[in-house]
């Protein structure tokens, strides 16, 4: 029941920025409630994932896939690219501040000089920073990679 | 042409296009590409709509080359060719226009508009832009859902609501001055991390650094990201290569706004 309950937060929380972002994006009104959708159903679906001590990477690469397979069910009806609303729904998932991180701690060590443990940081937050885009970005390209591979998909 | 004379075992014959009006859809080809360039769209997408419309519009076949920032498109009609290359400035991400151009193209397709009424649907088309309150109010939100599913408490979300929204407004509105972005990267992660500082300085909330950390999310290129690895996952390598500089670049300049406010309040809130 409290894994329940903390599912429907998580889903909820993120579905605020999934629209946030889609207004910056400009995404047209009547498509904001797929990006609200997309975006409660991918980072919820990671959350029961990571549960489940599945590692971050791959537990992305699937909701991002899931979310991707759906967004193109999605995108043949109202007759617009897929990516229109699905990258709007992958923002709650991007690794903002491991990739600043990175570069603090890049900073830092021009700043007070070398040591490990600032390396450590930077190499390990950078490398977790690509891990995790490349899965949103691969799981985006599933359906294409999969089944669309000679067609277009809109 | 008298399909009549042709050897009826050729493929069907279809009306040559004459060089004017290839130079024209030419021109048209090279426009909706850029359109959707500017706007953000993925390589991908700009050469699939490119070369759907220059066939639907009788181009024997259209070939598109799409460098970081300029766009080339070749006709072929028959034996003879057209082509022209156009100069490719950001004009932000716009998904309403990557909607429109798109859907104009699926309208040619079908066959429901010709040459002329897609020249009228693109010349007319206007980009979306929500008001810049609407924007503040929304981001400044998104970064305090951030800071909850981070676990910051509800002071502290409160906080972060205040400098994202204010940076957020900051941000759009230096973007209307036609400042380079990463002039307002750098100054928008000054004035959310300064006024998040005060957090900090005056024990608002338990978990002032994860207030920190959330209120400058708003700064994350993350669309310029997943575009760079969409690009080079489809073998565009080179125009996906300059998204993911740019995208880094962004962060560069937002961190050295964070590090100069932190500097200056002497607090730290990262590492």
């Amino acid at each position: 029941m409290n894994l329940l309950i903390d599912l429907l937060r998580d889903m909820a929380l993120a579905s605020v920025p999934a629209v946030g972002f889609a207004l910056v994006f400009h995404v047209p009104a009547r498509v904001l409630k797929y990006c609200a959708l997309g975006g409660a159903f991918g980072h919820g679906l990671r959350f029961l994932l990571l549960k489940t001590d599945m590692p971050i990477e791959w537990a992305t690469l699937i909701a991002a896939g899931v979310v991707s397979f759906w967004g193109v069910w999605c995108a043949q009806r109202l007759r617009a690219h897929p990516k229109v609303f699905t990258v709007a729904s992958m923002i709650p998932m991007i690794p903002g501040v491991p990739f600043f991180t990175t570069l603090l701690a890049l900073i830092e060590i021009q700043h007070r000089g070398y040591s490990p443990e600032l390396l450590a940081t930077a190499v390990a937050s950078g490398i977790k920073t690509l891990f995790i885009v490349t899965s949103l970005a691969v799981g985006l390209a599933l359906p294409g990679l999969l089944l669309y591979r000679r067609t277009p998909v809109v | 042409m008298n399909p009549s004379t042709k050897d009826p075992a050729a493929p069907q014959a279809r009306p040559t296009l004459e060089v004017p009006a290839q130079r024209e859809l030419a021109r048209l080809c090279v426009q909706t590409g850029l359109l959707l360039m500017q706007h953000g769209a993925e390589s991908a997408l700009v050469e699939s709509v490119v070369r759907r419309l220059g066939v639907a519009l009788g181009a024997d076949s259209v070939e598109v080359a799409i460098m970081a920032n300029a766009i080339t498109v070749t006709l072929l009609c028959g034996s003879k060719s057209t082509t022209t290359v156009r100069r490719n400035e950001d004009r932000g991400i716009n998904m309403h226009m990557v909607t429109e151009v798109q859907r104009a193209m699926l309208r040619v397709e079908g066959g429901e508009l010709d040459l002329a009424g897609y020249r009228a649907r693109i010349e007319e088309l206007r980009p979306l832009r929500y008001p810049r309150w609407l924007l503040s109010v929304m981001i400044g939100l998104s970064c305090a859902s951030f800071a909850a599913l981070a676990g910051g408490d509800l002071p502290s979300c409160g906080l972060v609501l205040l400098s994202s929204s204010v940076a957020m407004y900051v941000r759009l509105l230096l973007a209307s001055f036609h400042f380079n972005p990463l002039v307002t990267f750098f100054v928008a992660a000054f004035v959310a991390t300064s006024i998040s500082v005060q957090g900090v300085l005056h024990q608002i909330g338990g978990t002032p650094k994860i207030a920190m950390a959330s209120c400058v999310l708003l700064l994350v290129p993350g669309f310029p990201l997943i575009n760079a690895v969409s690009d080079m996952v489809k073998g565009y390598v080179n125009t996906g290569l300059s998204r993911a500089t740019m995208a880094t670049l962004l962060a560069a300049s937002t961190c050295a706004g964070i590090m100069l406010s932190m500097r200056i309040w002497n607090v730290w809130g990262w590492l």
